[in-house]
């Protein structure tokens, strides 16, 4: 016995220790990204400063100065620190980080807010929508082929090229085809659904018989801690009527009884606790 | 001389009467709680995973896309004997649901504001993917993707963005496709980035992170290794023993001086240099428009990460060129610049 607890003791102040040993190489990892990180961020705000102000820092207004040379120092102290003072360089970091932040925001007010043109912002948007669209239909692909359905997706292959050589070129709208394109894209997610629907029936099925054999075992323990009569009573029935669907194959409709047994079950169980 | 042992512990044993004592008041008790603390200890480790497991995310992706829509995709363990799961979304305008169990059967979900109550009959593990448009937001030219994540999530962020701000640490960064790609912890994030300059990343050099303890394995590593290529490039520098005259070495070194442009031509073609990379441009022309990037180090005290990514920027803005002589970087002056669009 006491060897086994010994053992036991050992496993777990080893298993202890083995995951903090982990834990500290994953930190120290992360250093690098710190220096990536606000290095990257210093050289943008650099510029955008620059560009808004110029590169004579004296014509820069004096909180944004002020406000840089602060994140700037932070930046240049996370490198110094590291590799031996961690938790000051992630200090720095977060006060760079914040710097630049409060920079943004001030060079992001209403002023400069006209240096992004509403064509970009449209034509992003587009693009984006594509891309959403592209992602979506790749994602329903996948599940078609995993069921070896025939569902073609030929059409909407076509249709996202098209609206993607619309959105590139800026010549003609590309709002009709990609309406175009939601439209097949919601029949061929019907389509999936429905040849996918008798798998999931059975699925459905064979879930709800499961449940319905531990629901049955519950009401007679309830039934024993005097729970309510009426609502065991109730119980069965919905449990008689789940049967009868499933056996129809009306498999919506059972999962609809099936939802209003569990909460039965649930008030049941509430009363005899 | 014979030597007489004493057993201290048997010494100590002895009761006044030279009885031996034993005490054992406390062995039963010990016996019996040794193996109840050791179970407990052993339960509650495995408890903790198990508890933690439902309902929270196994993994959790989000991709911003240029107009600030947000892919989500995630794959949450769901308790197998339950007939449906509510999902909390992490908004209100979805867009493009769609949720498949382990074998790829596509779940029925209805979405209710923020939440989607998903059938799952019996799935144990379900993935979920959608558009959102509720997480990034936008301020002039400053956009803000914000989320409070119930787990550790990877975010990747849109093609040419940059981060400005954001307001806790990462736990990892990759680049997927010229796009940032951060690991993120559990909680609430803010993350600032701009679109307008392409961003350039750096290939930082990586930090020595070794432990003092390792310093000694590794320089001894790297003694033999050195000495190892010390030897090789002295053989092949004895072979190849091609002297170039005197005379040469000064035509070219002239030619070399005659084709540098001043700074202040430099700081013409190129305005939006930085103060600081000014000096470093001064310097390079004042030694004849090369130096060793060890040189620029030790004259402007500068570390090694600092002065490297000085030196990256310069050789991006098309000011220098970054040669390899002798295992060490060689600074030089370009002649061919042009002028900044």
């Amino acid at each position: 016995m006491k060897t086994l607890a010994i053992f036991t003791i050992f496993v777990l102040i080893f298993g202890t220790a083995s995951t903090s040993l982990v834990s500290d190489a994953y930190a120290q990892n992360d250093l690098n990204i710190l220096v990536r990180i606000a290095g990257q961020a210093d050289t943008q705000i650099n510029n955008q400063l620059t560009t808004s102000y110029g590169a004579d820092r004296t014509q820069w207004p004096s909180d944004i100065e002020s406000l840089y040379v602060k994140g700037h120092a932070a930046v240049e102290s996370i490198s110094n620190s590291l590799p031996d003072n961690p938790e000051q360089a992630k200090k720095d970091f977060l006060i760079a980080m914040k710097s630049f932040r409060e920079i943004s925001k001030i060079l992001s007010e209403p002023v400069t807010e006209s240096k992004v043109t509403s064509s970009d912002v449209s034509d992003k948007h587009l693009s984006s929508q594509l891309d959403r669209i592209e992602k979506y239909v790749k994602t329903l692909k996948t599940i078609s082929e995993k069921h070896g359905s025939d569902v073609d997706f030929v059409q909407v292959d076509i249709l996202i090229r098209e609206a993607r050589v619309q959105v590139d070129n800026g010549v003609e709208d590309p709002s009709e085809t990609i309406d175009q394109l939601k439209r097949l894209i919601n029949s061929i997610q019907k389509e999936i659904r429905e040849y996918t629907s008798h798998g999931a029936s059975d699925r459905v099925k064979q879930f709800v018989n499961k449940q319905l054999d531990n629901i049955e075992r519950k009401l007679v323990k309830a039934l024993d801690a005097d729970a309510d009569q009426t609502q065991i009573d109730n119980a069965y029935q919905l449990i008689d009527e789940i049967r009868n669907l499933i056996s129809e194959n009306q498999i919506d409709n059972a999962k609809f009884v099936f939802h209003e047994l569990n909460k039965l079950l649930k008030n049941i169980e509430r009363s005899v606790r | 001389m014979e030597q007489q042992f004493v057993p201290i512990h048997r010494k100590e044993s002895l009761g006044e009467d030279g009885m031996l004592f034993v005490r054992n008041d406390g062995v039963i008790d010990t016996m019996v709680k040794v193996p109840l603390l050791v179970a407990s200890v052993i339960i509650v480790a495995a408890i903790i995973p198990i508890q933690s497991s439902f309902s929270s995310p196994r993994t959790l992706d989000l991709i911003i896309y240029p107009d600030g829509s947000t892919h989500v995709s995630t794959e949450i363990d769901v308790d197998s004997l339950a007939s449906d799961y509510e999902l909390e979304l992490f908004g209100n305008t979805i867009d493009n649901l769609v949720v498949v169990d382990e074998n790829e059967f596509l779940l029925d979900a209805d979405v209710l504001d923020d939440y989607a109550l998903i059938g799952t009959f019996g799935s144990s593990v379900i993935s979920v993917e959608y558009d959102i448009h509720d997480l990034v937001s936008k301020q002039g030219r400053v956009w803000t993707f914000s989320l409070d994540a119930p787990s550790d999530f990877t975010l990747l962020l849109p093609k040419n963005s940059a981060i400005v701000g954001m307001t806790n640490l990462p736990i990892d960064m990759k680049l997927i496709n010229e796009q940032n790609q951060l690991t993120l912890s559990r909680g609430q994030t803010e993350i600032d980035y701009l679109f307008s300059t392409p961003t350039i990343f750096d290939p930082i050099e990586p930090i020595d992170t070794t432990s003092k303890s390792d310093y000694l394995l590794y320089s001894i590593i790297g003694g033999v290794v050195a000495a190892i290529v010390g030897v090789i490039i002295a053989i092949t520098k004895t072979k190849q023993k091609t002297v170039k005259p005197v005379e040469e070495i000064q035509t070219i070194q002239t030619k070399q001086k005659d084709e540098i442009i001043d700074t202040e031509t430099i700081f013409k073609l190129k305005p939006d240099i930085r103060e600081d990379d000014k000096e470093i441009v001064k310097f390079i022309s004042n030694n004849g428009g090369q130096v060793l990037e060890s040189e620029l180090r030790k004259k402007f005290l500068q570390p090694r990460t600092t002065m490297w990514r000085a030196v990256k920027r310069l050789e991006r803005n098309g000011i220098i060129e970054i040669e390899k002589k002798d295992l060490q970087n060689l600074v030089k002056l370009r002649n061919d610049m042009e002028e900044e669009e």
